[in-house]
């Protein structure tokens, strides 16, 4: 009993310090002495350990791969230039701006995932918003939804996704079944609502004399780089409808996009050092170890069985709860030991059938949409901002949280109702 | 008399043509244009946040702010710098047309205490500013008529404001 208790305590301290990030302690540190205090507690054995991290390779070489595509597609200037031809196509409407920013961010989203949209299209985006003196937060909050709202839009669009389908499996066509309804539904209730929202903020004229010259560094480069992207979505679409392990993908892209970068001379290793998160590796790992430590008291398997006791016979509670939950907790604790959670609670209540396999897509759709309720995709982290700013919160994250609170509801429920009439 | 004119992202033109029909060309006209450092500090919040799976490189210079890697902050720095030289120079044109004698200042901070502040430091004795920007989708007449910098200049200015309606206020 004392042991349970104590391997609680690692479990919940361990996403208490993810949570809060007391003297700014990174994530991947807490969760590599959780993993450390769950291997010394004997919550899971160090071959397991090993083992498991082995089995694991799948994703760890996703996102290597997706990470390295990105920093090179930046490096090319993919994202400069799509935000500069949008503003072109835009021909000055600020509300075309709007809505081909959600387009452009939508597309980028779907072949290079939700983090190079948020992570590199927003502020080339908020830079070319501001040079052309429009009202720069709308055009960020558009960035920064979209890029979670598309992230169901294919299976490479979110690493959340690969995370949980690696456990169960399912090609394209099956993910494609569950959730193109819902990323189409949330995709137009987000853009939406926000041009409705922002009506006002978009009633500007710009001119498209005030647009900087945007040309890439170079032009050869940047024509293969755009070239190679297209091969590497092909590449994405056909090896998640044949169910490749999508690292190869991912991998065998950023070699193509690596060897142009060596080819015409703009390889810099130490910017690619930079834009590859290590410390994510180190995080994912630790988990992983974590959760794993949890399973092994029988936790998660106590947690999904409240999950079908809450559901009872209804698919559409079960689906219903289960991305509510899944985006709450993704929202509170962050969104990869949540859907690890999740994926650890599914797989042990046995998930077969069609029943079942909608809570695998349910879980999907909360954890990828979770992130948006707030500015810093965390409750935990805005109370603290709240706390520790002396003259109250930025009118901005203000703002942020009441689009969350208006937008995401909808797009939970709307989205888990079409998950359940796809069975 | 010193006159500080907060003229913000668009219509800087408008307002010193209000201003010379107000109270005439014969003043010196300090145009500011105050880069809001507000929208920047959201989005390096939101970078830096827990939801990404990853954050932008490197750390931060200083301890507080977090930062943006140096080819992600130029192209920001550089809008930004440049927007304020452009409605600055709408302003200047039309300031000069009026026959103002004329400053020029692109400050970067929160607006409303960067306007107090200056208007301290170079001794005004008027503040010229908008009821609100114009784009923030606000009423023209009313309790929420008044954007927050506006508010905020009418609590602490250290000298007389004359708050600016919109033209379709009037």
């Amino acid at each position: 009993m004392l042991h349970t208790i104590f391997g609680i305590l690692i479990f919940i301290l361990t996403l208490g310090v993810i949570m809060i990030r007391p003297y700014r302690i990174s994530e991947a540190l807490a969760a590599a002495v959780g993993a450390g205090l769950m291997l010394l507690g004997g919550f899971l054995l160090p071959g397991e350990a090993v083992q498991l991290l082995a089995g694991e390779w799948n994703i760890y070489g996703f996102f290597l791969g997706l990470m390295t595509i990105a920093a090179i597609a930046e490096q090319a200037g993919i994202f400069e230039v799509t935000a500069d031809q949008t503003a072109r196509l835009a021909k000055g409407s600020a509300r075309r701006l709007f809505l081909g920013v959600f387009l452009a961010g939508a597309l980028l989203t779907a072949f290079l995932s939700n983090d190079a949209t948020a992570l590199i299209l927003t502020p080339a985006v908020f830079a070319l918003v501001t040079r052309l003196r429009l009202p720069v937060l709308p055009f960020m909050f558009a960035c920064t939804f979209i890029a979670d709202t598309a992230s169901f839009l294919l299976p490479v669009s979110n690493p959340i996704n690969i995370l949980i389908l690696d456990r169960f499996g399912g090609g394209l066509g099956v993910f494609l079944r569950y959730l193109l309804l819902p990323a189409l539904f949330c995709i137009a209730l987000n853009i939406a609502v926000f041009l409705f929202l922002f009506r006002k903020d978009l009633r500007g004229k710009y001119k498209l004399s005030d647009l900087p010259v945007v040309e890439p560094p170079d032009k050869v480069f940047f024509r293969f780089t755009l070239v190679a992207l297209g091969v590497i979505a092909v590449a994405f679409v056909l090896g998640s409808s044949f169910q490749v392990p999508l690292s190869l993908v991912a991998l065998g892209g950023a070699a193509i996009l690596l060897f142009g970068a060596w080819r015409y001379k703009h390889l810099e290793w130490g910017r690619l050092r930079r834009e590859i998160s290590w410390p994510l590796f180190i995080f994912i790992s630790g988990m992983f170890l974590v959760i794993r430590g949890v399973e092994n008291l029988g936790l998660t398997t106590w947690f999904g069985n409240g999950l079908i006791q809450l559901s009872g016979t209804s698919p559409l509670k079960a689906s219903l709860l289960t991305a509510a939950g899944s985006a709450l907790g993704a929202n509170l604790i962050n969104n990869v030991p949540m859907a690890l959670v999740m994926i650890s609670a599914l797989h042990s209540i046995g998930i077969s059938g069609q029943a079942h396999l909608g809570l695998v897509y349910a879980t999907i759709l909360g954890c990828d949409l979770g992130p948006n309720l707030t500015t810093v995709g965390s409750l935990a982290t805005m109370l603290w901002l709240l706390i520790l700013r002396r003259k109250g919160l930025e009118v901005s994250s203000i703002e942020y949280f009441k689009l969350g609170i208006v937008v995401v509801p909808v797009m939970i429920v709307g989205g888990a109702v079409l998950i359940w009439l796809s069975h | 008399m010193k006159v500080i004119c907060a003229i913000g992202m668009q219509g800087g033109a408008e307002i010193v043509r209000r201003l010379l029909e107000l109270i005439g060309s014969q003043h010196e006209l300090y145009l500011l244009d105050v880069i809001d450092s507000g929208p920047r500090n959201t989005l390096e919040d939101y970078l830096h946040g827990p939801r990404h799976l990853r954050r932008p490189p490197p750390p931060p210079p200083a301890p507080g702010r977090p930062s943006l890697p140096p080819e992600r902050e130029q192209p920001i720095d550089e809008a930004e710098q440049a927007a304020g030289r452009t409605a600055l120079e709408e302003a200047r044109q039309e300031a000069e047309r009026a026959g103002f004698q004329i400053h020029t200042e692109i400050q970067k901070g929160r607006p409303e205490q960067v306007i107090v502040q200056l208007a301290q430091k170079w001794g005004c004795q008027l503040i010229a500013i908008r009821s609100s920007e114009g784009t923030e989708g606000r009423p023209h007449i009313g309790p929420e008529s008044v954007g927050h910098t506006a508010r905020f200049v009418l609590d602490h200015a250290p000298c007389d404001v004359l708050l600016l309606r919109e033209a379709g206020e009037r």
